[in-house]
C-alpha cells in the first residue's frame, strides 16, 4: 500500500486467519501466562501477546506458518513488549531486570523452555489464588486473566455488576505488581495451604465451560476442556485425593456433554439424555478416581459430587438411579460443605426418591428463609416438581419467575419450552 | 523489592522473659537477614504512652499524647526488608515472635526520587551523639488525596522531599519513604503453628500509615516541632515515636 493511499484493511489470507484464529484459541492463554511470568505485569502481557498475534496475521501469510507457532508467538511477544516498554520510556528503569528474564527464556533449552512454559498456567493460578489477595479477587481474576474469560462473563458468572467484577480485577493485578507477589509454584510447606482455592478456581472454570453464564451456546467445550487440563496437571503435581475428586467430577461431568443437547443447541435433561452418547473412556477414567479417592480417609466434598456422578454414570437408564444412594451422599456432602445450592440438589433427589411433594417441602423452605430467591434453578426445580404434582398454576407462576432470571439463551428457551407445555 | 514491617502486638501481653526471648529471636533473625543483605533496619519502639501524635490545622499545630489510634494490639517496632518478593516478607514475617502473638503488617515501600541517602547504621548506634531517634508514622486519608488530584499528592510529596533535605543537612536524617496504598498490605498472624495470612491491613481504619520518617532529635518535643512541618500534618496526622537504640539493650 502506497503511502497515499486511503486506509483499506489490510487483504490477508484467509486461510492464515482461520490459522491465526486457531492458534489463538489453543494457544493464546498459554502464551499470555508465559508472557506474564518474563515480564511481571499483566497489561504488558496482555498488549505484547495481542500485538504478536497481529503480527502473526501479516507474517504468517507471507512467509508461512513458522514451525511452532506458540515458541514464535511468546519471542514475538517479548520483543513488542520491550518495544512498549521503550515507547512509555521505562526502558532505561526496568531493562536490566526484564531483559535477563527475557534472555533466560531465550538462551534456556527448548526442552526446559517447553516444561517451564507447560507450568506458566499452573503458575499464574498460584499467583492469582495467592492468600495475600481477597478471596473475592482470587476468581475473577484467574479466571480473567489464566482462562481469559470476559469481564462481564465473570461477573456473570459471579451474579455481579461488570463494573466491580473490573474494579476487583484491576485491584488483584494491584496487588499482585505493587506488593510483589512472585509468580512460582510454592514450595512444598505453603502447598497444601493454597491447594484448596486453586480448586476452588478450577471447579469454577470447569463451570463457566459447563454451563456458560451468559450467550447462546449451552456449554463452552474449550473452558471444560481448559480446567480438565489444570485439573490433570494439578494432580501430577499432587497426587492429593481431593484433587482425584476434583477431576473426576469434571471428567464425569465432561462425559455427558454429547448428550446435554440437540443439534440446535436446546437442553436435554439427564432423564431424557441418550446414554449411548455418553464418553465412556471419560467414564471410566472419572470412576477409577472417584475410587481411588474414596479409598483414602481424606476425601472432601469434590470426591462425594463426583461420587454423586458416579452413580449417575453407572445406571443404565434413568428410572435405573440409584436415588437412595444418591440422596444418602449429598447428606454427607452436607455434612462437609453445608450451603444452599446442595440442600437444593438434595431436594431434587429426594424428589426423584420419595415424590416431587417431599422435594417441594424441601425446596419451600430453602426459599422461605430467603436463601436462593435471586437463583433461576430453584424457581425452575421448583416449576418442575409442581408440574408432576399437578399444581399447574404454581408451575407456571415457578417457571415465569425463572424465565426473568435465566440468564443463557439456551435455558431460556428451556423454560418457555416447559411453560408452554403445561 | 524493600518492604516494612510493621510489628503489632498487646504491650502488655508480654512477661519480662518473653520479651528477652522475642528481642533474642528477633535479632537472630535480623543477624541471618544482615548476613544475606535483606535487612536494611529495624527496631523496637518504645510505648505508645510516650508517642505523641501532631496535626496541622489552619497553620497551627495541634500536638496530642498518645497513638494516633487506640488498638488493642500497638505498633511495637519495624523492619525495613529488602528481599526478593512478598513470599519471602512473609516467610520472615511469619518468624518474628510478635507474629505468634499480635500480627505483622507487611507494606511494600513506593519507590520516590530525590531522597537523601539513608544512613541507617545511625539507628542503632547513636550513643556517640546526644541525639536520640524517633520514627513518624505518617497517617493518611488515601481517599482525601484522591479527591485532591495528583498535582497536590505530588505536590505533598515534593515538600516531604525537601524536609528530608534540610534534615539531612543538619545530619539529622536516616530514611524516609512513602508506603504504596494500603490496599497492598498483606497481614500475618500464627496461630497455634497455623500460618494465617490475609489481604488488607492490620486495622481498617479511614486514616492509615502511608510512610515513615527516621530521624534524629533532641527529643521529643524537638522531634514534634519537626513532624508538624511534615507535609501530610496539614491533611493527617503524624505519629512520634521514640526508637529503642538496641546498643543500650545488648
Amino acid at each position: 500500500m502506497s503511502p497515499g493511499q486511503r486506509p483499506m484493511p489490510v487483504p490477508t489470507d484467509q486461510k492464515t486467519q482461520q490459522i491465526v484464529d486457531e492458534v489463538y484459541r489453543l494457544e493464546s492463554r498459554r502464551v499470555f501466562a508465559t508472557l506474564v511470568r518474563l515480564l511481571r505485569d499483566f497489561d504488558l502481557a496482555e498488549e505484547a501477546m495481542h500485538d504478536a498475534f497481529a503480527l502473526a496475521v501479516t507474517q504468517w501469510s507471507a512467509l508461512g506458518v513458522p514451525e511452532n507457532p506458540r515458541a514464535w508467538l511468546i519471542s514475538t511477544g517479548r520483543f513488542k513488549a520491550i518495544d512498549a516498554l521503550r515507547r512509555r520510556g521505562r526502558i532505561d528503569e526496568m531493562a536490566p531486570d526484564i531483559l535477563r528474564r527475557l534472555d533466560d527464556v531465550a538462551s534456556s533449552n527448548a526442552v526446559r523452555a517447553s516444561h517451564e512454559i507447560e507450568d506458566d498456567q499452573l503458575r499464574l493460578i498460584f499467583t492469582c489464588c495467592h492468600p495475600a489477595i481477597d478471596p473475592m479477587v482470587q476468581v475473577p481474576l484467574t479466571l480473567r486473566e489464566v482462562c481469559g474469560l470476559s469481564t462481564d462473563e465473570v461477573a456473570c458468572a459471579f451474579l455481579t455488576a461488570p463494573a466491580t467484577m473490573a474494579q476487583r480485577i484491576v485491584r488483584g493485578k494491584a496487588k499482585i505488581r505493587d506488593a510483589g507477589i512472585p509468580f512460582v509454584i510454592p514450595t512444598a510447606a505453603d502447598f497444601p495451604q493454597r491447594l484448596a482455592s486453586v480448586m476452588a478456581v478450577i471447579y469454577l472454570v470447569f463451570n463457566e465451560g459447563y454451563s456458560a453464564s451468559s450467550g447462546d451456546v449451552v456449554t463452552r467445550a474449550d473452558l471444560s476442556g481448559e480446567a480438565i487440563r489444570l485439573g490433570r496437571l494439578l494432580l501430577e503435581l499432587l497426587p492429593h485425593p481431593e484433587v482425584m475428586g476434583l477431576l473426576a467430577l469434571m471428567v464425569l461431568q465432561e462425559s455427558r456433554r454429547p448428550a446435554r443437547a440437540t443439534v440446535d443447541g436446546d437442553i436435554i435433561l439427564l432423564e431424557d439424555q441418550d446414554r449411548g452418547l455418553w464418553n465412556d473412556s471419560l467414564i471410566k477414567e472419572g470412576l477409577s478416581l472417584v475410587e481411588r479417592s474414596l479409598s483414602t480417609s481424606r476425601f472432601g466434598p469434590y470426591s462425594v459430587q463426583a461420587a454423586i456422578a458416579a452413580v449417575h454414570a453407572t445406571a443404565r437408564t434413568a428410572e435405573q438411579t440409584d436415588w437412595p444412594q444418591i440422596v444418602t451422599l449429598y447428606d454427607t456432602l452436607l455434612s462437609i460443605n453445608p450451603s444452599p445450592v446442595v440442600e437444593l440438589n438434595r431436594a431434587v433427589a429426594v424428589a426423584m426418591r420419595d415424590g416431587a411433594e417431599a422435594g417441594l417441602v424441601l425446596i419451600d423452605s430453602i426459599l422461605g428463609r430467603g436463601d436462593l430467591v435471586d437463583y433461576y434453578l430453584s424457581h425452575a426445580a421448583r416449576g418442575e416438581l409442581c408440574r408432576r404434582a399437578g399444581r399447574i398454576a404454581e408451575a407456571r407462576a415457578a417457571l415465569t419467575q425463572a424465565l426473568s432470571l435465566v440468564r443463557q439463551e439456551p435455558e431460556r428457551r428451556f423454560l418457555t419450552r416447559r411453560l408452554s407445555e403445561l | 523489592m524493600k518492604y516494612m514491617l510493621l510489628i503489632y502486638s498487646p504491650e502488655n501481653a508480654w512477661i519480662p522473659e518473653e520479651w528477652k526471648q522475642c528481642v533474642e529471636t528477633s535479632m537472630q533473625i535480623c543477624g541471618e537477614m544482615a548476613a544475606k543483605g535483606q535487612l536494611i533496619s529495624a527496631a523496637p519502639l518504645h510505648p505508645v504512652a510516650t508517642a505523641s501524635t501532631v496535626r496541622v490545622r489552619d497553620g497551627k499545630p495541634f500536638i496530642t499524647t498518645g497513638p494516633f489510634a487506640e488498638t488493642t494490639e500497638q505498633l511495637g517496632g519495624y523492619y525495613l526488608i529488602d528481599v526478593e518478593n512478598l513470599d519471602e516478607a512473609i516467610a520472615i514475617s511469619s518468624r518474628l515472635p510478635p507474629a505468634h502473638k499480635g500480627t505483622v503488617e507487611i507494606r511494600p515501600l513506593f519507590k520516590i526520587d530525590g531522597l537523601p541517602a539513608e544512613r541507617h547504621a545511625t539507628v542503632t548506634s547513636n550513643s556517640e551523639t546526644s541525639l536520640k531517634t524517633f520514627m513518624f508514622l505518617c497517617y493518611d486519608d488515601e481517599e482525601a488525596w484522591r479527591k485532591a488530584g495528583p498535582q497536590a499528592h505530588h505536590a505533598a510529596m515534593q515538600e516531604a522531599v525537601a524536609l528530608t533535605e534540610r534534615l539531612a543537612a543538619l545530619g539529622q536524617y536516616i530514611s524516609a519513604s512513602p508506603l504504596h496504598p494500603v490496599a497492598t498490605a498483606t497481614s500475618i498472624r500464627v496461630r497455634n503453628g497455623q500460618r494465617l495470612v490475609t489481604d488488607g491491613p492490620f486495622a481498617e481504619t479511614s486514616e492509615v500509615m502511608g510512610g515513615y520518617y527516621l530521624i534524629r532529635a533532641k527529643d521529643q518535643s524537638d522531634a514534634v516541632k519537626i513532624a508538624a512541618e511534615h507535609s501530610g500534618a496539614r491533611v493527617g496526622a503524624v505519629e512520634v515515636r521514640q526508637v529503642f537504640d538496641l546498643t543500650s539493650i545488648e
